[in-house]
C-alpha cells in the first residue's frame, strides 16, 4: 500500500463527483493510499490573475500543512497541482519570495520549509504503481474501444513531468486496459477553464475545436484527465456546442480512472458512470456486458 | 536619459518598470518579439492586441492602452506560451501581471475580470462553492445567461454535481482572510 496526502481541491467534491467515485474504486485495487489532507483551502487558482503573492500564499498555506505529514502531496485537479508546484518551485527559487510567503503565512501560524513534493495523480499511476501493475489487473480488457486521450494543459504543462508538448502517460494507461488510443494534434488542448462562466464563446471554439480534432481521428469517446474542470467543461458543456458542421456533440468523456476501473471489473455505479450529462452507454455498454458474462 | 551637463540620470519610473515590478513581469526587457507566444496562443484570435504586442507596447509606455484593453483577460492560463517561449520570459504569468495592474487601477471592462473578483472572494472563505460563484457572477453582469446555462446546471444538480448549500467553513477560515489583508501590507 503506497500511502500519500491528497489535496481534493474545491470542484472534486461537486462537479467532479464521478473522477471522485472512481479514485476511491480503483485506489484499493491499485494499493493507492489517499489520505485528505487536513482543513485543505483553495490553492489560490483562481487568485493568480489578481494577486500574485495572494495565489502564492494560499498555495503554501497547503504546502505548509502537508509538510508536517511528511507524504508527497498528490492533487488529482491538474490546476491545483500547478498551483501548488508553482507555489513550491518559486518559493525554492527566489529568497526575496521566499520571506514574503512565510511573512504573510505566518499570520495563519504557519512556516513553510520548502519540503512538500507535489505530483499528480496520473504521475503516481505510472510511476510509482507502474503500467505493468495495472496491466495485471485487469480482469475486463477494453478490447476495440478507440479512445482519444486528452491531457489538457496544467497536468503538463508547465512543470511536467510527462512531456508538455506530446504527452504519452495516459496512452500507456489506455493501452495497458486494452483499449486503442487515437493519436490527434490537440491532445493538449485547454478547455478554457473557469472562462465557461464569464466568456463563453471563446471557450465554445476551444471546446469545438478539440472535439472536432478527436472524432475526426476516430475516437469513439475522450478519456479526461482527472481534472473536475476539464472533466465537466468537456461532459456537462458539450451539449451548449455544436461542431463546426453544425451537428450537435454527443461524445462520451470518461475520466482515466473510470477507464481502468471498468477494465478492472468495476460496476458502472461505483464508478459514477451514471452521473455523466452526455450518457456514455451508447459506447460503453457493450464493456457492462462483457462483465456480466465474465461472472457468469 | 542624458542631461544638459553631460551625465546620465536615471529617466522617471516608466510603465515597464511598473510592469517589471509586478511578480510575473520581472523578465519583459529580455523578450526578442520573436512571436512564439502569440503564434501558441490558444485564444488569440479574441485578443484585440496579440501578446506580442502586448509587451511591444508595453515597452513603449502605451499604459492607458493596454490597461484599458481587454487583451490580457482572454489569457485561459494554459501556459502553451511559457514552455515555448525561448528566453523563459514566462508569458502567461506576465499577462497576469498586467491583470493584477489594470485592476488595481481601476479599468473593469472585462467580464472575466469582475469572475476574477467573484472567485476572490470565495477564496477568502477557504474554499470555492461552485454554485453560489457562477450564481453571484451571473447576478453582477448578465442574468440572462444564467437562464441559458440553466438545463446544465439542473441537469448536474439532480447528479448531485452541484450542491446548492454553502459548504460547511474550514477551521482555517479566519487565518486565510488575515492572509489575505496581510497579502496587501507584503505587497506583491
Amino acid at each position: 500500500m503506497k500511502k500519500y496526502s491528497f489535496f481534493p481541491g474545491c470542484a472534486y467534491d461537486n462537479t467532479g463527483l464521478p473522477i471522485k467515485l472512481s479514485i476511491e474504486a480503483t485506489n484499493p485495487l491499485l494499493e493507492i493510499e489517499l489520505v485528505e489532507l487536513e482543513d485543505w483551502s483553495c490553492c489560490g487558482c483562481p487568485g493568480a490573475p489578481l494577486s500574485e503573492l495572494g495565489a502564492l500564499a494560499m498555495a503554501a498555506r497547503n504546502l505548509a500543512l502537508a509538510e508536517k505529514t511528511g507524504l508527497n502531496l498528490v492533487a488529482a485537479c491538474s490546476c491545483c497541482y500547478r498551483n501548488l508546484r508553482n507555489a513550491h518551485l518559486e518559493y525554492l527559487a527566489d529568497s526575496n519570495l521566499r520571506d514574503k510567503i512565510n511573512r504573510v503565512i505566518s499570520v495563519a501560524g504557519l512556516k513553510y520549509n520548502g519540503s512538500t513534493i507535489v505530483r499528480g495523480l496520473v504521475d503516481v499511476y505510472v510511476n510509482d504503481i507502474g503500467i505493468e501493475a495495472i496491466k495485471a489487473k485487469v480482469k475486463n480488457k477494453l478490447t476495440g474501444l478507440k479512445v482519444a486521450c486528452w491531457y489538457g494543459c496544467h497536468q503538463t504543462r508547465p512543470f511536467g513531468p510527462d512531456d508538455h508538448e506530446f504527452p504519452q502517460w495516459m496512452d500507456w494507461i489506455a493501452e495497458a486496459v486494452g483499449a486503442e488510443p487515437v493519436q490527434y494534434p490537440l491532445k493538449t488542448q485547454c478547455c478554457g477553464g473557469s472562462l465557461l462562466v464569464s466568456d463563453e464563446p471563446l471557450v465554445k471554439k476551444l471546446v469545438q475545436k478539440l472535439l472536432d480534432n478527436a472524432i475526426s481521428h476516430g475516437a469513439q469517446a475522450i478519456v479526461s484527465t482527472l481534472c473536475p474542470l476539464c472533466f465537466t467543461n468537456l461532459d456537462a458543456f458539450q451539449r451548449n456546442f455544436v461542431s463546426e458542421t453544425g451537428k450537435k456533440f454527443n461524445i462520451p468523456i470518461i475520466a482515466l480512472s473510470q477507464l481502468m476501473g471498468l477494465a478492472f471489473g468495476l460496476s458502472p455505479e461505483a464508478l459514477g458512470l451514471n452521473k455523466h450529462v452526455t450518457p456514455v452507454d451508447k459506447v460503453l455498454a457493450p464493456y457492462y456486458r462483457a462483465k456480466k458474462e465474465a461472472k457468469v | 536619459m542624458q542631461a544638459r551637463n553631460g551625465k546620465y540620470i536615471k529617466a522617471a519610473k516608466t510603465f515597464v518598470d511598473e510592469i517589471a515590478a509586478e511578480p510575473g513581469g520581472e523578465k519583459i526587457n529580455e523578450c526578442i518579439q520573436c512571436g512564439v507566444c502569440s503564434g501558441s496562443c490558444p485564444t488569440v484570435e479574441w485578443w484585440e492586441y496579440t501578446p506580442r504586442q502586448v509587451i511591444a507596447m508595453i515597452r513603449a509606455g502605451m499604459k492607458r492602452e493596454v490597461l484599458s484593453s481587454t487583451s490580457a483577460f482572454h489569457c485561459v492560463s494554459c501556459y502553451l506560451c511559457t514552455v515555448r517561449c525561448p528566453k523563459g520570459i514566462k508569458p502567461a504569468n506576465l499577462i497576469h501581471a498586467v491583470e493584477t495592474l489594470a485592476e488595481k487601477e481601476g479599468y473593469n471592462r472585462s467580464p472575466t475580470l469582475k469572475l476574477y473578483r467573484v472567485m476572490r472572494n470565495h477564496m477568502r472563505q477557504g474554499r470555492i462553492w461552485e454554485f453560489g460563484m457562477s450564481l453571484g457572477y451571473y447576478m453582477k453582469t448578465n442574468p440572462v445567461q444564467a437562464l441559458k446555462n440553466f438545463p446544465v446546471f439542473i441537469a448536474l444538480f439532480v447528479r448531485g454535481r452541484m450542491p446548492i448549500s454553502r459548504p460547511a467553513r474550514i477551521k482555517g477560515a479566519r487565518d486565510i482572510a488575515a492572509m489575505l489583508d496581510k497579502v496587501k501590507e507584503v505587497g506583491g
